[in-house]
């Protein structure tokens, strides 16, 4: 890909004046779609899927109350989640982000309704959030994680709006007003679930949105304020329930009671330091296997990483979920107008804090919030909109002139 | 144009400022005018808003640190403490847990509960918990004592003690407490645990917890205890029925996996769960009613006699069955603890004594029923017998009696029998050994089947063993032993018409579905001919219906009422020779259709009459009175049949 010298405009010369390419010459070509993936970000996203199926089955063979009896039940399901999403991500790559932008109205709307219908008697309560819709079948969707997709789409499409058609150079107070309104509502949503975790991604996207879409350092500075005082108001209007309280102040102080409010990341840090240098070897952790750490497919699967992977595997983990993060800042910078910058710096603003929260929850250096790990987790919805998210990064990465 | 992207590639950061998009929005063929435009683009001043791509830097340079934030924490926590959490890890554990099955009942005959099984928890500690370095606090134990002890009855010192335990992760503090002692515990235990949690420490009961079990109790209290038996602290039986019919009554105790993390038990997986399968419920022969009735009875008599102590048996001769069996003094099973040890077993069926005179009912129907002779035989009694080197009397001094044989019975005289016995064979080893297999088939010296824990079968010497003054004696009822239940057989046997039916204390079982199961029918066998029953039977009429008789304080108006009296040299257990007194009554009514047979036997009474006439006679009214109202048995209205006492 590096030696350059065919490169340079060899799109045009190059496909009309020679003959017709063979189809699999076609999917080779350095100008194939193919050959423009961004394949390292694919293949890491590809990798911590398999290591994240693996730990998953392992957390869940001996889950008999959960896994209906069949050993194998979250690992094919598991699977089968992955199989969906890097189809919609190829959909999404199909159709392209620029198309994708173009009915975003039509997909904030539903994402909007979808959350509504949580709140109205459809939704059902997991582990104190009341933010599923169960669909019946074994199957239940949890519309708070594509609500990140369109808020992420919703503000780009308004802040990029007057500046890549070149009447601005910066997006205005005004623009980057109605681009709050967008995310605030569904925030407001998500809060009253009450879905902290989701929340607090969806604020720290935002947050990488106007970053990235220029916006005066006023603006960035100012919601970060603004975050802290709602931070503030929440806990003082006894939104939060009390579990989520109990949680930062186990945070705070993770001797307060080992056997209630602080057994979770107890737990979770004896499965990944009794792990050591090299672990203990797939599906023969302790901890695991003793089902010690709850919700270990799900929110504490790092934790099955670190005990039976060991401080190796656990630290791939991290190598990749960087690599992600690497590309995707790439993509990010290298986008050739503002409103894929935006999208892609949303994304990765997810993504990284998504991982960062989750793997440091488990290291006691987050506090608990209920996040799935990406691509790592046991969840449908959360690997729907990941592989969605890697979709539309892979097409804007898809529009770079060919050498880039 | 190629070495405008070179850089492009190298130095992310650099070479592309914010592209205006509206030109190149179509997609592939605008490359080759943009660079240009994004110079100018990023050439124009706009230093007081932010800036996408360095910013992008900025956040990229933040990723790098909280990666090697990460990874540091994570080598902190996994290379450097790992043995430390690794040691923590061990302290996770399975701990297989029992799951308590419930006890089946003990019920009468009519289903009502005499003993049952009621919740109840023990409480146990982790005294890890207690220690300084996990309670975060000193003097733990001797703290969670004080609290604990009023709660559970156990001394302060002991719980201390037992919370102190190094080395050791469960302790058990008491067992069986009630729900509701539970309940407080809890209640204190999440009050100092809010408590605590202010100052960062675990509560200070946090190391108590409690094992679901079950509790036996015995709603009527003392009622029928020596029979019913008692269970010990593992709720096990341990004495009487319980005892004996454990494995039936326990059931199948179920298991469950408890993963044990710090002071807590978490349930696993539902799956690894077996459950108990609870015990089966034995319903017994005894009637709730007539056991009190003969209960209150003996106790009320052995109390009066200042008796060392005494039992009463209740039997249904058609069936064997026996529908009471009281035993004074008697025990409180719920409170085994303060129960006098000496009162706990089953006297009835573990105390071996000679019967003394009521044995003479066995010798009367080996002569009647060999022929030898007949109620109306003239046998001329003189005040003294010499046999061997022993000089016998009767209870009474007397001159010459001139009696038939019923009269012998019915005055109870010791000489008549000797000399009517010595008929049953042509010599007297002859005439011992005809005795000694009558005595075998009305069940002396053999177990009762009821297989009652600590039964004695008595002591039967065979014929030819017995010794010179043995074989006067044996016709009497001394210088052999039996138990209560065997005696009372012998008169149920000839109430039967002179079949005898194995007695039976268990009725059947009522599985965990309700299914009532009959016990097998007892194995009978004929001791006697019906004929020779009947006119034994009226023979003891006449103990009781005769002027002469020695058992006139067992009358009931309306019945005929058949029985025996006994009044026996007693073998004090202490010290192996005769001293004191056995005295007994045995019947049955109504006499020609025999419905209830009584037993009653005082052991040693030491104040007032110790003859079996004037002490267990009335005893036996009471109980029979009592017995035939209850069961609603009419009198037979037919006339005693008076069978002459003398012949002159």
């Amino acid at each position: 890909m590096t030696s350059g010298m065919t490169g340079v405009g060899g799109g045009y010369t190059v496909r009309r004046f020679t003959p017709e390419r063979s189809t699999l010459g076609k999917l080779v070509a350095r100008d194939s779609a193919f050959r423009r993936l961004d394949w390292v970000m694919v293949w890491a996203c590809v990798a911590l899927t398999i290591i994240g199926s693996l730990l998953v089955w392992s957390a869940t063979i001996h889950r008999t109350q959960i896994n209906h009896g069949d050993p194998e039940y979250f690992l094919i399901r598991n699977l089968l989640n992955a199989a969906i999403g890097m189809g919609l991500c190829a959909g999404t790559i199909v159709l392209g982000h620029r198309r994708v932008q173009s009915i975003v109205p039509i997909l904030y709307g539903l994402s909007l309704v979808l959350l509504l219908a949580v709140l109205s008697p459809l939704g059902s309560t997991v582990n104190g959030a009341h933010s599923w819709i169960v669909l019946g079948g074994g199957f239940s969707l949890q519309p708070s994680e594509f609500a990140k997709i369109t808020i992420v789409l919703g503000m780009a499409m308004i802040l990029s709006a007057r500046i890549d058609a070149g009447d601005r150079l910066h997006p205005d107070h005004r623009t980057v007003m109605q681009a709050l309104g967008i995310a605030i509502l569904p925030i407001c949503v998500i809060l009253l679930m009450p879905d902290l975790g989701s929340t607090m991604v969806i604020v720290t996207t935002v947050l990488g949105v106007l970053l990235a879409s220029g916006a005066s350092n006023r603006w960035v500075l100012g919601l970060m304020a603004a975050g802290s005082a709602g931070a503030v108001l929440v806990w003082k209007l006894h939104i939060l329930k009390q579990y989520q309280v109990d949680r930062f102040a186990a945070f705070a102080n993770p001797a307060l009671d080992p056997a209630g409010v602080g057994y979770n990341t107890a737990q979770a840090r004896i499965a990944i330091g009794s792990g050591g240098l090299l672990g203990k070897g797939l599906f023969h952790g302790t901890q695991t296997t003793g089902q010690f750490v709850p919700e270990q497919q799900t929110d504490f699967v790092f934790t099955v990483a670190g005990e039976e992977l060991g401080f190796l595997g656990a630290v791939l983990i991290i190598l990749l979920v960087g690599i992600m993060l690497w590309r995707a800042c790439r993509i990010a910078r290298n986008a050739p107008d503002l409103c894929s910058t935006i999208i892609a710096a949303g994304i990765l603003a997810w993504f990284g804090f998504q991982s960062f929260e989750n793997i440091g929850m488990t290291l006691g250096i987050m506090p608990v919030a209920g996040i799935p790990l990406p691509f790592v987790s046991y969840g449908g919805s959360s690997m729907f909109a990941v592989w969605i998210g890697v979709g539309l990064l892979q097409s804007i990465h898809m529009q770079r002139p060919v050498s880039a | 144009m190629s070495d405008q992207q070179r850089p492009g590639r190298s130095e992310v950061p650099r070479p592309t400022g914010p592209r205006r998009g509206g030109a190149v929005r179509p997609q592939l063929s605008g490359h080759s005018h943009t660079p240009a435009r994004s110079r100018q683009g990023a050439s124009q001043p706009a230093l007081r808003l932010g800036r996408p791509r360095p910013r992008l830097r900025l956040v990229s340079a933040l990723l790098t640190l909280v990666l090697a934030a990460f990874v540091t924490r994570l080598f902190q926590v996994q290379v450097i403490d790992a043995s430390a959490y690794a040691a923590k890890a061990d302290f996770n554990r399975y701990q297989p847990v029992e799951l308590a099955a419930k006890r089946g009942d003990i019920t009468d005959r009519n289903g009502i509960p005499l003993a049952t099984s009621v919740d109840a928890y023990d409480i146990t500690a982790d005294p890890y918990l207690f220690t300084p370095g996990q309670a975060k606090a000193a003097g733990a134990p001797q703290q969670a004592a004080r609290l604990l002890a009023p709660l559970i009855g156990v001394n302060q010192d002991t719980i201390a003690k037992q919370l102190s335990t190094p080395d050791s992760r469960y302790v058990v503090l008491a067992r069986a407490q009630t729900p509701q002692v539970w309940d407080r515990i809890k209640q204190l235990k999440n009050t100092l645990s809010k408590q605590a949690a202010r100052h960062g420490a675990p509560g200070l009961l946090a190391g108590i917890i409690a094992q679901s079990t079950s509790k036996r109790i015995y709603p009527n209290g003392d009622l029928a205890a020596a029979v019913i038996g008692f269970v010990n602290g593992e709720n096990q039986g341990a004495g009487g029925l319980e005892a004996e019919l454990n494995s039936e009554l326990a059931g199948q105790p179920g298991q469950a996996t408890y993963a044990q993390s710090g002071g807590e038990l978490i349930p696993t997986a539902g799956g690894q769960e077996k459950p108990a399968v609870p015990g089966t419920t034995v319903e017994l022969t005894i009637d709730r009613t007539i056991q009190w009735a003969a209960q209150n009875a003996i106790t009320a008599q052995v109390k009066a006699s200042r008796a060392d102590r005494g039992y009463v048996v209740v039997q249904d001769p058609r069936t064997g069955q026996i529908l009471a069996m009281a035993d004074a003094p008697s025990f409180n099973p719920n409170d085994i603890a303060h129960a006098d040890p000496s009162a706990l077993g089953n006297a009835a069926l573990q105390d071996a004594y000679e019967p003394g005179s009521v044995s003479k009912l066995m010798s009367m129907s080996a002569i009647i029923n060999q022929g030898v002779a007949t109620p109306e035989t003239h046998v001329i009694v003189p005040g003294t017998l010499q046999r061997g080197d022993h000089v016998f009397h009767d209870d009474v001094d007397h001159g010459t009696w001139d009696l038939t044989l019923n009269g012998v019975l019915a005055k109870s005289s010791n000489i008549g029998t000797i000399e009517a016995t010595g008929e049953l064979g042509t010599t007297q080893p002859e005439a011992n050994q005809v005795l000694y297999s009558y005595l075998r088939k009305f069940g002396i010296g053999q177990p009762t089947g009821l297989d009652f824990p600590g039964e004695t079968p008595g002591i039967l010497a065979k014929a030819r063993n017995w010794s010179t003054s043995q074989q006067y004696t044996i016709p009497f009822g001394q210088g052999l032993s039996l138990n209560a239940v065997q005696a009372t057989s012998i008169y149920s046997t000839i109430a039967n018409g002179g079949v005898r039916i194995q007695p039976s204390l268990v009725k059947g079982t009522v599985g965990p579905d309700g299914q009532f199961t009959p016990t097998p029918a007892p194995p009978r066998r004929r001791v006697v001919t019906e004929q020779t029953a009947k006119t034994v039977a009226q023979m003891l009429e006449s103990v009781v219906g005769n002027e002469a008789g020695t058992g006139v304080s067992a009358r009931i108006d309306g019945y005929n009422v058949a029985g025996k009296t006994g009044t026996a040299n007693r073998v004090d257990p202490a010290t192996g020779t005769y001293r004191g007194y056995t005295s007994s009554f045995m019947g049955f009514a109504p006499a020609d259709d025999p419905r209830v047979t009584i037993s009653c036997v005082i052991q040693n009474p030491t104040v007032g009459s110790y003859f079996g006439g004037s002490i267990c006679g009335p005893v036996f009214k009471q109980v029979m009175e009592f017995a035939l109202k209850s069961l609603e048995i009419p009198p037979t209205g037919t006339p005693p049949a008076n069978l002459p006492v003398n012949f002159k």
